[in-house]
Formats: C-alpha cells, structure tokens, sequence
C-alpha cells in the first residue's frame, strides 16, 4: 500500500534497518515509537547520532575512537608508553581497562585478518604499529588478538613484521575463572597445560 | 491421521507436557526371549517431533532386533535417520538440513524439529536432545543446530561418539563407484564418531582451506602489489591439520583393509583378494633421499608404512611451496586431503572403472562389516546398527552371512518392505513394528 506510511517515516525506518541486528518489524516499532514521544527526547538522540561522527576522530598514535588527538590514554603521562598492547577492537580496550591492571598504552587494529571477509594487512592499522615500534622508545608488545584462526593469522603476520626490532608476547590461553575442568574442551585444555606457571608463594 | 494430542503437541514449542503413548505399555512380552539384560550401549526411547514425516513420535525402543515393516514413504528410513543424526550430526543422505524439518511446521512462526534420545551405556542414563531450527521466513536468519546432553547446552561436536552408530544403505554401492567426495565423507563420518581430535582437526582444516583459498583469490586481483608472505600461516596450519587427517584416514584404511580382506574371503571364496588403496591428495612419495615411501601402485593401505604426522607436515609444506605459483593462477588450494581419494580393488583390479554390480555389492558389505568390528575393537562398544532395505538389496547369500553377522548385537533397527525375504528364524525372534504414515505400532503376533 504505497501512500499508507509517510515517505519521512519510511526513511528512518530504512535507516534502523541498516543497523547490526535489526530487522524490519523492529525498525517499525523504533520509529513509531519515537514518533509518539516528547519532541525534545526525538531531538536529543539525532543531536547524538551528529555528534557521535562530528566529535570522534581516530587516536593519531593508538588509532581508538576519541574526541581529543591524542587519546586521553595516550597522552596520560603517568602510563608506561614503552608497552604496547594490541586489540582488534575499540571495546576490547575497555575490557582491558576494566581489569585496571594494564598501565601501558594500545593499538586498535579494528578488525583481524580474514581473507573470506576481504580483510589484508593493509585494511588493518598494521603499517602504522610498525612505524610506532620502529620510532624506538618501546620495550614490549603485547599480542592481545582474539584466539582463533584469524586472530592467530594476524598476530603471526605482525609478529613477522615486528620480530627482532621489539620483544613480543602473546596473552596467555587458559581456563576461565570459575570453569569446571571436567567440561573444559580438550583445545582449551592443552593450551593450559603448555601454558602452565611455576608456583609462587 | 495425526491424532488430537499428536496435533496439539506439534503446535507448541518446547511442550513440556508429555505425553502418554501407548507404545510405551507394550514392551513386556513383545518378545521376551529377546529381552536380556546387559550393560552395553543402546537407545531406550526416542521422541521426535516435526522430524521428517513424523509430526510427533514417542517411542520406547527394545534392545535386540527390530524389523521395521511397512509401505515406501511411511516413515521406516527417517527413524533410521533420526538415530543416525543424532549420532553423526549429519544426515546419512546428501541432503540439506532444512528438508529433515517436517513440512507440517511450516505453518509454525520459527519452523523447528526435536530429536531427543535416552541412551543406555555402560556410563550410565544419558539424555540427548537435538532442535533443529529453521530460521524466520523471510528473514536472513540462518540454519541452527542445538543440542544438549543430560539438559546443559553443548557444542554439536561434543554429540559425535555419545551414540555409535553403523548404518547399511542401498546408496551406500555408490561408495565404490560414484564420486571421491562419498569416500572422503565416508572416512571423515567413521573418524570423527570415534575420534574427537581428528574431528577438530577436520574442522580447522575446512577453515583454513577456505580461507586460503580466498587469499589466493585476493592475491590474483591484487597483482604485483599482493604480499605474499601472507600465505604463509594458512600454510602451516593447513599443513599442521592437513596431516592429522592424512595419519587419521591412513591408519582407518589399513584397519579396515585388514578385517575386510577376511569378511571378503568368506562372501566371495579364496579367488578374490580386496584390497583398499588410500591415496592421500598430493605426493607424500619422496623422501628426501628420493626413496618410495608412500608408493601407491596397487598395494593396500595396510602395505603402505605408517608415517608420523610431524614427517606429513614437512612434506606438506615443501609440496605446498612447490604448488604456490600454480595455486596462485587458479586461486584455489591444488593439493591436500580435500582431495584425498580411497579405490576399492580386487585382484589389482579397480572395481570403481571394472567392478560388475556384484562385486561392488560384496566389497561394500565387507567394508561395512569391517567398519562394526573396527569400532567395536576400539570402543569396547557394539555401534547400534540401523540396516535399510537391505533385505532387497543383497542376495540370499549376502543377506544370511550379515544377519548372522549382526545377530549378536545389542540392538539393531533393520527396514523392509518385504518381510518374507528376511530368514525365517530372525523373524521368530526380532521385534516386528509396522510403519505407516508417519505412525508406528508393535505387532504382537508375526504374520509371516
């Protein structure tokens, strides 16, 4: 019925469709449902949504989302800039401060290496890791990739790109806390036992 | 006809009610000579619903032989292959997964199928359940396997070994003369149901060859400014995997070749010697000395020396650095198991070119035959044996040395049309269950 739902609306549904993990009867209901609500809360998430690509900018040097250049990681002097840990995400970098542990900076890949999808080395910000560590000044890179073959297949393409100019190592593989070892899957389980740590007081 | 509650049943998902069959009151005395004790695997009950033609089925199975009777199109083959796929994960035909959802929940919002198992082993009661879902019409939503053991949610991987199964099908004759692609499923579904690393070893090799095959075609487009040296980690791993399956299909073949060389001498008298030829898909021939290590010619696989998969890897490797230039032309991967080929010959000859229908029959038989004792040795179970139509399939002779073959079993689903061609002595002591439209019901008395 080509005329029942106006154009305006049509657009924006359109437009949630486009999203990760929407479809078209939820696109509807988002749309209809910010057509019956107060004017400014409809205002305040399209002031959102210009913000969001106005005010982010890439890191110059870690290459996260951030507003100011650089990053407020890496322009936080009381971190250890000579260790580098690298993530194929922006979220992953949150997990990591989330531990509260880490005191040294990143680098965001924004993605891992997977032929399939059309991903090279160049689509990912491989080169530009490359150029940090060779300026000199750091000590150590840290491979935090995700485990699995793509993840695997980047961190040993930038380990040859990296070796013999820095001191590279690769997060441990092992149990979850709070895992049952009787159901651990038998991957899971060799790779904790290679990865075994002598005991410490 | 489907009945009320079978209706109703089919249209909730995750009905929790359960409903009474009265299937379930007929065990005792539908064949109590049959009905002994022991402590081996079997499948005790099963419940299907919109599996197939079965709209909703709820089945105590008895231990010992069951003779599924009934019209084609009624329902024998897909019980077969219900316990076949909550075994394997796959269907014993090439078929796609959505066709084993029943048409009739179609109408349903998600269209979904429910096979669950109770399973009787040494280890004691296990549950497993499998839900097939369909996705929502019209939307890209996939394809979904779920399963679960004992109730907790686990990968479909963890499913192949909890039920052994060894399956007869009238199709299976293609195995010695249709395409290399049945043989390498064949090896990979008798592997992976016993062992569990070559599965995960299969599962990355596919993987990996997918997307090495990819980066080949990246690689084509890109020209002089693609960086090859990418290629290297999908090699070692493909390498890596590769030779799990090479060792793991190797030492398959020459087990079976040797139990099957016996099973074939009893069918078809001294004057024939089988032999099954595994030939891995690139040349693991030359040693560096330039000696014959894996020399094909017509020997079996049992002729052939064992190489460990560490060697395998490194020829692997050295063949796959040879091939670059080549796979990078045609951007695919030329060599590796995927192209792995097994020949069934006798007296040197190779029944997939000069095999009469005959021959073929009594090799596939003793290959099968060899497969259940194979896995009974390395288990210390006997599989559960699901035999289809194979009464109309074999002669006389064929078909008397299986039955006595299988007899001893702990259980064994055997389908006909034509229960007169089965012995007349497994008939007085097998279960007789009648098939008909998707419905199945114990005869108490044989008519034969």
């Amino acid at each position: 019925m080509p005329g029942a739902i106006p154009a305006s609306v049509t657009r924006l549904i359109d437009e949630f469709s486009r999203l990760p993990g929407i479809g078209p009867k939820t696109a509807a209901r988002l749309t209809y449902y910010l057509l019956r609500t107060p004017d400014e809360n409809a205002l305040a998430l399209a002031e959102a949504l210009r913000d969001l690509k106005a005010t982010t900018r890439y890191c110059s040097s870690c290459y996260n989302i951030t507003e100011q250049d650089p990053c407020p990681i890496c322009s936080d002097e009381k971190r250890d800039h000579e260790m580098i840990c690298v993530v194929e995400e922006p979220l992953d970098v949150v997990a990591f401060e989330r531990t509260q542990n880490y005191r040294g900076v990143y680098h965001v890949l924004h993605g891992a290496i997977n032929p399939i999808e059309g991903v090279g080395p160049d689509q990912l910000r491989i080169k530009e890791l490359v150029a940090r560590v060779s300026q000199g000044a750091v000590r150590e890179v840290i491979m935090a990739t995700n485990v699995g073959l793509e993840g695997d297949a980047t961190a040993m393409y930038i380990h040859r790109q990296l070796n013999g100019l820095v001191r590279l190592t690769r997060l441990a593989r092992g149990l979850p806390v709070g895992a049952d070892l009787e159901y651990a899957d038998s991957i899971t389980l060799s790779g904790a036992l290679e990865g075994r740590q002598e005991m410490h007081e | 006809m489907e009945t009320m509650s079978q209706f109703l049943s089919s249209c909730l998902p995750h009905s929790p009610i359960h409903i009474p069959h009265p299937l379930q009151r007929v065990r005792i005395g539908a064949n109590a000579a049959f009905v002994h004790i022991r402590s081996f695997m079997r499948i005790s009950h099963i419940s299907l619903t919109n599996f197939r033609n079965y709209a909703r089925l709820e089945l105590a199975i008895l231990p010992g032989m069951i003779v599924l009777h009934g019209d084609n199109a009624q329902g024998k083959t897909s019980l077969l292959e219900a316990i076949y796929y909550l075994a394997t994960s796959r269907s014993p035909h090439i078929t796609a997964d959505r066709q084993l959802i029943s048409w009739l929940a179609d109408d349903e919002p998600i269209p979904y199928a429910r096979l669950v198992a109770e399973v009787t082993a040494a280890s004691g009661l296990k549950r497993i359940e499998m839900t097939l879902l369909a996705g929502n019409r019209g939307s890209a939503a996939r394809f979904k396997k779920e399963v679960r053991i004992n109730g907790l949610p686990r990968r479909v991987m963890d499913l192949l070994g909890q039920i052994l199964v060894v399956m007869f099908l009238p199709q299976d004759l293609a195995l010695v003369e249709g395409a290399p692609v049945l043989r390498r499923r064949y090896m990979n579904v008798t592997l992976c149901q016993t062992d569990q690393q070559y599965c995960q070893a299969l599962r990355k090799y596919e993987h990996t060859l997918s997307q090495r095959n990819a980066l080949l075609r990246n690689l084509q487009e890109q020209g002089r400014r693609g960086d090859h040296s990418q290629l290297q980690f999908w090699d070692e791993t493909l390498a890596a995997t590769g030779a799990m399956l090479i060792a793991g299909r190797h030492r398959l073949l020459r087990d079976l070749e040797r139990r099957a060389q016996r099973i074939h001498r009893d069918l078809s008298g001294a004057g024939e010697h089988l032999r099954l030829r595994y030939q891995p898909g690139f040349d693991v021939s030359v040693e560096p000395g330039g000696q014959m290590a894996f020399n094909a010619g017509d020997l079996g696989a049992s002729a052939l020396p064992e190489l460990p998969p560490d060697e395998i890897t490194g020829r692997f490797m050295e063949a796959l650095s040879a091939c670059r230039r080549d796979d990078l032309i045609r951007g695919i991967t030329t060599i590796g198991p995927q192209r792995d080929e097994m020949r069934f010959l006798v007296n040197g000859h190779d029944l997939g070119l000069y095999g009469s229908r005959g021959q073929n029959r009594t090799a596939v038989l003793a290959l099968k035959l060899a497969e259940l004792s194979w896995m009974q040795e390395i288990t210390g179970e006997w599989p559960i044996l699901l035999l289809d139509e194979v009464a109309a399939e074999l002669d006389e002779k064929r078909r008397t040395y299986l039955l006595e073959r299988v007899g001893e079993a702990e259980q064994v689903l055997l389908t006909t049309t034509e229960p007169s061609l089965l012995p007349s002595e497994l008939l007085k002591t097998a279960a007789r269950w009648h098939v008909r439209n998707g419905t199945i019901t114990v005869e108490e008395t044989l008519s034969g």
